[in-house]
């Protein structure tokens, strides 16, 4: 782990996973498509 | 006094600049993804309009496919890898959107059946590929990289367990290789061995979920056999996903007894960071299905979506599997992979032919 000057050591910023991402992108679309801002999805 | 160790300051990439960064190659992904799609619906149309023999090759195998073309010949040009890294968070995304078409009694019964075979295939695996890497005369945190990786979840497992133990990166590379490589192979044995056998689709869903090793790959040879297939893949996968903390758990308990890795502090953060939270994900939209908070058309809407995030996926699983790469790391752990992987293969289709008969699926 790395230091600061004061020899403290540096807190890592605070990130979202890749899984937690995937999830808030899956849940914003359903919530989307509920929500009839995408009526239809084609295949 | 001695003085502070003082590091470099990095400069961060810009949000902004590391979004822009993934797009050429998500543009790649959904070109192969979308260019499978196409050949689907016309190198069949087109061989039977020229009374030409030609299989039935679905999207997935044409995406898989192409991205092997690209991976193996020109290789993947610099300014796409970043985004062809993402083929994993649309596997997940794709998972969780998967959830909308499993109601919450389908995941319980199916669940509960998946769990136990997933306890005996977790305990036979471990135990299995410990003892053959014991004969082969592995590296004992290697061995514990591949037991981990051909018991649980693949890549996922091994990078999580090979921070928990502090193995080296060259095990944690052998590994890996060995895993990506059978799991390449699985794509294209496995829907041939179900048919050769008549599995039905239940029965080869579970069977895949329970033997490939790579979520992604998993997917992929459940839904070359079919939809429904590809589906029970998943939720069998996502089950032995779920175990992974548990498994890292121990291990690094294990081996921090030996002197070999840092003790593990608090148990129960260690077991919510090691969980992979799409499974969590795939929950909550099956809840949410369940209790018709989707109306009919948009279950289907969420489906079609789940299958263009797979698409994607599908793509990224073709141009991430390079063959030479694969062959720089060495025959011994293949050779102990593939045994494993065979007589894994073997004993879960045992399990899934006399779970089918007793319970029925």
């Amino acid at each position: 782990m790395g230091s600061n000057e004061k020899g403290m050591p540096l807190k890592k910023p605070w990130r979202l996973s890749l899984d937690s991402w995937a999830v808030l992108v899956a849940l914003l679309a359903a919530l989307l498509v509920r929500a009839g801002v995408f009526k239809h999805i084609p295949w | 006094m001695a003085d502070a160790v003082v590091i470099p300051q990095v400069q961060p990439v810009q949000p902004a600049l590391r979004f822009l960064r993934l797009i050429p190659g998500v543009l790649l992904l959904a070109a192969i993804g979308y260019a499978g799609k196409l050949l689907e619906q016309n190198v069949g149309r087109y061989a039977k309009a020229h009374h030409w023999v030609f299989p039935n090759i679905e999207y997935v195998l044409w995406a898989i496919l192409l991205g092997l073309l690209i991976s193996n010949t020109v290789g993947v040009p610099e300014i796409f890898r970043t985004g062809v890294a993402t083929y994993e968070f649309w596997l997940k995304a794709g998972i969780v959107l998967l959830g909308s078409r499993f109601l919450l009694g389908d995941i319980l019964k199916l669940g509960g059946v998946s769990l136990l075979l997933v306890a005996i295939e977790i305990t036979g695996a471990i135990a299995f590929m410990t003892f053959l890497g014991r004969v082969f005369h592995l590296k004992p945190k290697l061995i514990t990289l591949l037991a981990v990786g051909s018991a649980v979840c693949g890549v996922s497992a091994i990078i999580a367990t090979k921070g928990a133990i502090d193995a080296d990166d060259e095990d944690s590379s052998f590994s890996i290789a060995a895993i990506l490589a059978l799991g390449a192979l699985a794509l294209f044995t496995f829907p041939l061995i179900g048919h050769y056998l008549h599995l039905g689709d239940r029965a080869y869903g579970i069977w895949a979920g329970l033997a490939v090793d790579n979520t992604a790959e998993a997917t992929a040879a459940g839904a070359l056999y079919s939809d429904a297939a590809g589906k029970l893949a998943v939720l069998v996968k996502s089950t032995r996903n779920a175990m992974i903390g548990f498994v890292v758990l121990a291990y690094a308990i294990y081996w921090a007894s030996q002197g070999q890795a840092k003790a593990v502090g608090n148990k129960a953060a260690f077991l919510w960071q090691k969980f992979p939270k799409f499974v969590l994900g795939f929950l909550l939209i099956s809840v949410l299905a369940t209790y018709q908070f989707f109306s009919k058309d948009q279950v289907g809407a969420l489906g079609n979506l789940s299958r263009w995030a797979f698409l994607l996926t599908f793509a990224g699983v073709g141009l991430r599997t390079n063959f030479r790469d694969m062959r720089k790391q060495g025959l011994r752990p293949f050779a102990v992979g593939a045994i494993g992987e065979v007589v894994i293969a073997v004993f879960t289709l045992g399990l899934v032919v006399g779970a089918e008969k007793l319970f029925g699926f």
